[in-house]
């Protein structure tokens, strides 16, 4: 079987991301706790030990473009996270804003308010926005939604 | 890959999951509330995250001078890497440019 770098990156990152967001989204304030059941502790823990795996995802596929612009690789790879233009333009920009602010938010907390405060704040619209752009990005690939004969038939049909 | 039956079930969740994530943001934002008692319960979710979680080992972490020294260092360099970085990033696309030509 013959799996694309690509394409592992994308579904690892989208794991990872889904589990960032509903981490994230029930930590926002007291109407978004039952989306975790105000278990704060928990979405603490899975947002941070998620961030880190995301922080790293990121660095490998920063470093994998930085490679292939080097070796003036202009093959585009259709199901990287990241690239040059597009909606992986998009996903890297927010990316990066959603790590800086996290990290600040991460380290701030205690030694400046204000700014943690301006990042919480920047971190939370980010993702509003990156939510509503996955939801788009779904809409627009929802063709791999679709099962073919042959996989329909593999499926249990009771 | 693609054509799996496992991993289509995969895809369709993950799809699933991203429509009830957004359904349920747009429930929190539009919802009235907070209530007292919902208040109540982020608080103590919050206050048992200081004691449980990663929350109050990084808070502690943050007193810590030689953190404090590492992120002053952090800071200093950051600048000064974008810059390189950026100066490295157009030395690159020169060099290609250059190759380009031959």
């Amino acid at each position: 079987m013959n799996v694309r770098f690509d394409f592992i990156m994308h579904w690892l990152w989208a794991v990872v991301w889904s589990l960032l967001g509903l981490s994230g989204f029930a930590m926002v304030g007291a109407k978004h706790g039952w989306l975790l059941n105000f278990d704060y502790a928990t979405a603490d823990y899975v947002h941070r030990i998620s961030a880190a795996v995301f922080v790293l995802l990121t660095f490998i596929s920063i470093c994998y473009e930085v490679y292939r612009n080097i070796k003036r690789d202009t093959k585009h790879l259709a199901w990287f996270v990241i690239g040059r233009s597009g909606y992986q333009l998009f996903t890297f920009i927010t990316t990066l804003i959603l790590i800086i602010t996290g990290a600040i938010i991460w380290i701030c907390t205690e030694l400046n308010m204000t700014i943690a405060g301006f990042a919480l704040l920047i971190h939370e619209y980010i993702s509003y926005i990156a939510l509503a752009s996955v939801i788009w990005h779904i809409y627009k690939k929802s063709h791999a939604l679709i099962l073919s004969k042959k996989t329909a038939a593999k499926l249990p049909t009771k | 890959m693609m054509q799996k039956p496992w991993f289509k079930v995969f895809i369709w969740f993950m799809a699933t999951f991203f429509f009830f994530l957004a359904a349920g943001v747009v429930i929190s934002v539009f919802r009235p509330g907070p209530t007292e008692s919902e208040v109540m319960k982020f608080m103590m979710g919050m206050m048992s995250a200081m004691d449980n979680s990663m929350m109050g080992v990084a808070m502690g972490i943050e007193s810590d001078n030689t953190l404090k020294s590492v992120i002053k260092m952090a800071n200093s360099i950051a600048l000064p890497v974008i810059v390189i970085s950026i100066i490295a990033g157009i030395g690159i696309k020169l060099w290609q440019r250059g190759g380009k030509d031959v």
